[in-house]
């Protein structure tokens, strides 16, 4: 016994190899260092799919199963009776203590809140698993620094004896050291069996914490078995750990290897492998149905190296007494044991973690594997520290056996009183930690709600008092029959982030094939009824659906009616007393997206939310800073900021580049390059050589030739400026732009207007519907805008900053707007039985037609203008509707109001005259013709402003000019210079002669839609005898309509002139397009 | 040494009787906690079929919470083009899968199926937590307390429906982020949750879980052309407080296949086996103690029978 003594060993500490392994310990710690400055991610490779990598199933999982040779050796050795292993003991105690010291380092680093380690001994939760993980750990390390410390105490008194470095120190406190040493030795049997006990409960534990996851540990590995299966292995692993640590020991130091005393420790393993190994098959062929060998290719190999390698073959090495009295295949047998239960944790841990979602597998990152093996090579760094300072492993001989003893001679010898004390002292505190212990877990079991006591359940929300009087928004705008605006102040209260919606019967009613209730599905008895009537069910046996009229064919008095509203039932969702009733939100929604997201058109039934709901602008007032007075570029800056894609939006919109697809220009339907920059017209001529005037009407600084890509150009305030103070052209100094842009907000007719009011240069002279007095118009003036105070962008629909609708002369196109949008096709059918008749109508004739009877209603608009009579002074203007009739720069010009507009058929497609066309000057020149006539069914008689001109052309190539005007024509008048520079502009050729020529170009018509009563009556374009009910409808008693009769403008004659048009006279009685239709015959003549 | 390895025998055999009491512990049915799902428990119902895809969830998620921007706008529909999870910069993500919701909607070639913590009624996360930083509320919300909490992330290998996730990047304070019904903020609990509340078409309905339940199976009975017979969390790892309704079976829209109790008992009976009233500890500790002393004994008597200390 005592020959096998263990004693320092004097050897160097430093050698090649433990140079190798401070190499490898730096390289490791200096990525351990780069984790705690920069976190897990640039680090690893874990995500929120693998949350433990290597980190766990290495440094912790496989360093604790690893370190089980300290809890086994101590227990055969103590316990057992096994008195003749003693000398592996220490050993094997001081890997365990390393081991775990390394795994509390090791998880320092993989430990987000690392700071917080210590939560734990304060925080009990006994449901965790990991607790009880942390607490044994703990503890364990608590219990092997008590195991350690009579070595670690000999080792110093070693160095006093020796008088090596430090022994001055030491010596003052020699006598606190023994007393220690005699106490340690007193109470040291308790703590061997307690750490047997411990180890015996976190190795299972390990086991324990994958069990929580069943759905994610592949069916290989994952059984209820594991805590036993865990701590199995890990018993198993003891003894070829301690063989494996014998040998490379002994052959480090250069000692004599014991081989009879490793032989005989390595005789218990086969039966420990055996139990393994049945407990281990058992469980697979229980659990036989579960497994899953073809669900991961990677797992099943891993899984076969496990099984073969790390239990069948090392059982089978370790059962031959021929390998159990060889050195070298001892190494084997153990490095197989140790190698299998290290891929059991991987496997457990890693391969066989198949976390549902995730997108790829794991890999330990660079990062991960240095720590990793950085650790290791710690541990065996201080191994040999450990080694060479203190008396560790088993010497041999009798200067060891001395030495041994020699430690002894100080030591004063307890009584058997105090050894009782200690003794018991150190029970009482075993047993309080476990009676403690289990304490927390007895609270967890019986008051496992505990933790829902710690919050509280804060006061639920107090549910909003349901104020009818909220509800008194009409929605439906005062007299206006079709527009509903929907609309609820109590959802409003809540979340207020969009307009409301404008919702029209119109078009809702044909899609949904006149059937109300669609929609109207219950009709409520009262003010009081919140459930109602199912209305399908009210009119079982009745077709509520006819078409046209529906409702009302039989409900005449239906549109007087006051109708309960949505949120008269539909408040809150999930009413107590109701759940299955919906909210209000929900209502409006479903009822709409359930509908639309079945038709097949979703540009005209969309079910994203910005087609329906214009979003509110929050007030910008806390989103921006400037430092002093921002310039427009300054707000641009700030804006694109935040809006970063609605630059590169802009970039690519009609409004900015002033050219793009124009699919209706008949000739260059395929053509992206036509638009405001290159075309002439017979207002202002052409508008590349005069760029001042231009950009005025630009949308920022005006690109110089086609597309420029600075979105730092764009102006925004030009369009979303709702203070109206902005003016492009006006120094900034002037302007308060910080006001305007915290107040940024929805275009407003105002600011489309401040330039689309002004075509042409100056107020209405272009667009004759259109003007400055459409910023608040009359009612009378405009329907839409005067009545219902819609904004251009309730039918100019915009998607990305890009704008429904197109210019007649430069018709880029970027969505399409149109009446029939809102209205539908059919809409005249709730007048009543007239109103079919006037429905035939709309394919024939467009809507404007009728609808827009006169232009020019609120301001007079330019009708004619004399270039040639520019440059003279002294011409007395004369004024007509207050408008002069001379202006120096433009020459004669006349005006008008009220105008009856020209009506053509238009099939939508038209052709412009493009820069370098030829013209006939003796011919009066159309610049831009609408096409279509009456055989073309997709054309329409449409209402047109006409402009008449004289303007310059180039009488040598008999090509219109472009013009020069400012510092050109208006500095000196001289046509020649002035088209020669303007020439130059366009880049086209000048003969050098200047003519005059008659120009007539159109404006189309769709603004200033009048109020129903200024429509066109049938009169108005048919003789009364023609269109009367009686000349078809002859034997209907009572239909005779006065409808007939009605003529709004008397004063107009020869409003359409059919003859001209195509027909043979009134199409009433000659036969229009309609009567094409199969079902009614010719009119009689 | 015959003695000994009787005695090795035994002791491992003991060992493995207490491992394998621990293993075959787990309690019989009546020995579950009841879940405690009172009447004031909280609950959301999610019915997929009426879920249009517009993620105003996500923004109201986004914006009570205060978590950061995401480079998309919430109302850019590419993000549907890959399948998205939880992070820690959004706590709730909607997918998009191919194919109508439900039998009867055919026209529809989506369906959209939001993602967020279930809030189970036995959450395994809140077992495995080391230190209690996961709770479950009073009204059924797991609530995160990050002033205690390690980030071991252990809550996230427990969570069966791969849930929390966690600041990767963050070097000193990480905290593990997910879902946590809108409870954090002040007072709130018990409130509608923020995505709840901005859900158009009330595909998210909030309320108590008992009413929820009688909604959904009011809805199942009313049309069974649109719903399968099954309400996903009502009685998956235990029950949890979302409720999902479906058209289409579950794993379909992301509604994995679960056990249907809570992995928190198999960890928790096992657990409690062992240390209830710590009876098998302290036993196995007294077994081993009586084995130490009696060898130790002996040998004592052996060595003063040969002070050589000699040994065959």
């Amino acid at each position: 016994m005592s020959g096998h003594a263990p004693q320092t060993i004097r050897r160097p500490f430093f050698t090649p190899g433990t140079f190798v392994l401070i190499v490898f310990t730096a390289v490791g710690l200096s990525f351990g260092l780069a984790r705690l400055f920069n976190g897990l991610a640039p680090i690893t490779n874990l995500d929120d799919f693998y949350p433990w990598g290597i980190w766990i199933a290495i440094d912790v999982a496989c360093g604790v199963a690893l370190a089980a040779g300290g809890f086994t050796t101590a227990a055969i050795a103590e316990i057992f009776g096994g008195h003749r292993f003693k000398p592996l003991l220490r050993p094997a105690i001081l890997t365990a203590w390393l081991g775990y010291f390394m795994v509390a380092v090791g998880l320092m680093f993989d430990l987000g809140r690392y700071w917080n380690v210590w939560r734990p001994v304060f925080n009990w939760q006994g449901n965790s698993v990991l607790f009880e993980v942390g607490m044994c750990v703990m503890a364990y390390l608590a219990v092997l620094t008590v195991e350690m410390s009579p070595a670690l105490i000999e080792g110093l008194k070693e160095r006093i004896e020796r008088r090596e470095w430090g022994h001055k120190i030491l010596a003052k406190v020699e006598k606190p050291l023994n007393l220690v040493y005699s106490w340690v030795k007193a109470i040291l049997p308790i703590f061997i069996v307690a750490g047997v006990v411990l180890s015996c409960m976190h190795q299972s534990s390990l086991g324990t914490l994958m069990v929580i996851a069943p759905t994610k540990v592949s069916t290989l590995w994952y059984t209820p078995l594991m805590p036993l299966l865990f701590l199995l292995s890990a018993m198993m692993v003891g003894f070829p750990m301690v063989i494996l640590e014998s040998i490379i020991a002994h052959k480090s130091f250069g000692k004599e290897q014991d081989l009879g005393l490793i032989g005989s420790l390595a005789k218990y393993v086969p039966y420990i492998i055996g139990i393994y190994a049945a407990f281990k098959f058992g469980d697979l062929i229980v659990r036989g149905n579960e497994l899953n060998f073809t669900q991961h290719a990677d797992a099943t190999v891993f899984f076969a190296a496990e099984i073969v390698l790390g239990i069948l073959a090392p059982l089978v090495l370790f059962s031959l007494p021929a390998v159990r009295r060889s050195v070298n295949w001892l190494l084997t047998a153990s490095l197989l044991v140790i190698g299998g239960v290290v891929l059991n944790r991987i496997n457990v841990y890693v391969v066989g973690y198949y976390p549902p979602f995730a997108k790829a597998r794991y890999f330990p990152a660079i990062g991960e594997l240095a720590l990793t093996i950085g650790l290791a090579c710690g541990l065996m760094l201080l191994y040999r520290f450990f080694a060479i300072h203190f008396p560790i492993v088993a010497g041999e001989g009798k200067t060891a056996a001395v030495r041994a003893e020699a430690p002894h001679r100080h030591v004063p010898v307890l009584k058997p009183v105090w050894t009782a004390v200690f003794r018991g002292t150190a029970a009482a505190f075993l047993l309080g930690f476990v009676v403690l212990y289990s304490l927390v877990h007895t609270r967890a079991i019986e008051a496992s709600a505990e933790a829902s006591q710690i919050i509280q359940l804060a006061k639920a929300a107090p549910r909003p008092v349901l104020d009818t009087a909220a509800f008194t928004h009409s929605a439906r705008p005062e007299a206006y029959r079709n527009l509903y605006v929907l609309d609820s102040p109590e959802l409003n209260r809540k979340t207020d982030y969009y307009e409301p919606v404008r919702f029209t019967h119109r078009t809702h009613e044909v899609n949904s094939d006149s059937n109300c209730a669609i929609c109207h599905h219950r009709y409520a008895m009262g003010p009081e009824d919140r459930v109602g009537e199912d209305l399908n069910a009210m009119h079982e046996g009745i077709e509520v659906r006819i078409q046209g009229a529906s409702c009302l064919s039989c409900h005449e008095d239906l549109t007087e009616k006051e109708f309960r509203k949505c949120s008269q039932c539909h408040f809150e969702s999930n009413e107590p007393d109701y759940p299955a009733r919906i909210g209000l939100k929900g209502a409006y929604h479903r009822q709409c997206i359930g509908c639309h997201e079945n038709q097949p058109d979703q540009a005209k039934a969309p079910s994203d939310c910005g087609s329906c709901h214009h979003p509110l602008v929050p007030d910008h007032k806390s989103l921006l800073a400037f430092a002093g007075r921002p310039s427009p570029s300054d707000v641009t800056a700030r804006c694109l900021a935040c809006h970063e894609e609605t630059g590169a939006d802009i970039l690519k919109t009609a409004h900015w580049n002033w050219q793009g697809p124009t699919p209706s220009l008949s000739g260059k339907e395929h053509s992206a390059t036509i638009g405001l920059r290159n075309m002439i017209d017979n207002y202002d001529i052409s508008l590349a050589p005069n760029p001042v005037l231009t950009s005025a009407f630009h949308i920022g600084d005006l690109p110089a030739g086609g597309g420029a890509d600075d979105p730092a150009k764009i102006d925004c305030l030009v369009c979303h400026d709702t203070t109206g103070t902005y003016k492009r052209g006006i120094d900034s100094q002037w302007l308060d732009l910080k006001t305007a842009a915290e107040k940024i907000g929805r275009p407003s007719r105002a600011n489309c207007g401040s330039c689309h009011f002004y075509g042409g240069g100056g107020p209405g002279i272009k667009n004759g519907d259109l003007s400055p007095a459409m910023v608040r118009p009359r009612p009378e003036d405009d329907t839409h805008m005067g009545k219902v105070d819609m904004r251009c962008q309730d039918c100019h629909a915009v998607n990305k900053h890009q704008i429904a609708g197109l210019s007649f002369n430069a018709p880029v196109v970027e969505r399409r707007a149109a009446c029939v949008y809102c209205h539908g096709s059919a809409p005249h059918g709730i007048i009543g039985v007239i109103g079919r008749h006037i429905d035939d109508h709309v394919k024939a004739i467009a809507c404007e037609t009728c609808h827009i009877p006169q232009f020019a209603r609120s301001q007079p608009t330019q009708m004619s203008v004399d270039f040639s009579a520019a440059g003279k002074d002294g011409v007395a203007p004369k004024l007509q509707f207050d408008r002069p009739t001379y202006d120096k720069r433009y020459g004669t010009r006349t005006w008008g109001r009220d105008v009856v507009p020209v009506y053509r058929w238009f099939d939508g497609s038209r052709q412009s005259y493009q820069l370098g066309d030829a013209i006939d000057p003796s011919k009066t020149v159309v610049l831009n013709a609408p096409l279509g006539d009456k055989r073309n069914p997709q054309a329409k008689i449409t209402p047109f402003k006409v402009h008449q001109a004289v303007q310059p052309y180039d009488s040598g190539q008999n090509i219109l000019a472009a013009v020069k005007f400012e510092n050109g024509l208006w500095a000196d008048y001289d046509w020649t210079k002035a088209v020669a520079e303007g020439m130059t502009a366009v880049g086209k050729s000048f003969s050098g002669k200047v003519g005059f020529v008659k120009t007539e170009m159109y404006t189309s018509i769709h603004h200033e839609v009048s109020p129903a009563k200024k429509s066109l009556g049938c009169a108005d374009c048919h003789a009364p005898q023609n269109v009367a009910c009686a000349r078809c409808h002859a034997n209907a008693a009572g239909m005779n309509q006065p409808e007939h009769t009605r003529r709004v403008y008397p004063e107009t004659t020869g409003r359409l002139d059919f003859k001209a048009l195509g027909y043979e006279g009134d199409p009433a009685l000659t036969g229009g397009r309609f009567y094409m239709d199969l079902r009614r015959g010719l009119p009689p003549k | 040494m015959s003695v000994s390895r009787r005695a090795f025998l035994l002791w491992t055999m003991s060992a493995a009787a207490a491992a394998s009491a621990k293993a075959s512990s787990r309690p019989p049915q009546t020995e579950e906690k009841a879940p405690p799902a009172g009447t004031d428990h909280a609950g959301c119902l999610a019915d997929t079929t009426l879920c249009i895809g517009c993620r105003k969830c996500e923004e109201a998620c986004n914006s009570r919470n205060a978590l950061p921007r995401p480079d998309m706008p919430f109302s850019d529909k590419t993000a549907f083009r890959s399948a998205r999870r939880p992070t820690d910069r959004a706590f709730t993500v909607v997918n998009e899968y191919p194919g109508a919701p439900s039998r009867d909607l055919n026209d529809r070639k989506q369906t959209y199926a939001k993602v967020q913590c279930m809030h189970c009624l036995t959450p395994a996360c809140v077992s495995a937590c080391i230190v209690g930083a996961m709770v479950r509320a009073a009204d059924g919300a797991i609530v995160y307390k990050p002033e205690i909490c390690l980030g071991c992330r252990y809550c996230m290998v427990a969570c069966p429906f791969q849930i929390p996730a966690y600041e990767y990047n963050e070097a000193l304070k990480p905290r593990v982020r997910k879902c946590e019904f809108c409870s954090n903020t002040a007072g709130a609990t018990g409130a509608n949750p923020a995505c709840a509340a901005a859900c158009p078409t009330e595909a998210l309905v909030f309320g108590k879980r008992e009413s929820l339940l009688a909604l959904a199976r009011d809805r199942i009975q009313k049309r069974p052309d649109r719903y399968l017979d099954h309400i996903y969390g009502e009685n998956e790892v235990g029950g949890t407080s979302w409720l999902y309704l479906t058209g289409r079976p579950g794993p379909e829209v992301g509604l994995i296949d679960v056990p249907m109790s809570s992995p928190a008992h198999k960890t928790e009976a096992i657990q409690h086996g062992i240390f209830r009233y710590g009876i098998i500890p302290v036993a196995f500790y007294g077994a081993l103690g009586a084995l130490m002393w009696r060898n130790q004994r002996k040998e004592k008597k052996e060595s003063e029978g040969n002070p050589e200390g000699e040994r065959p």
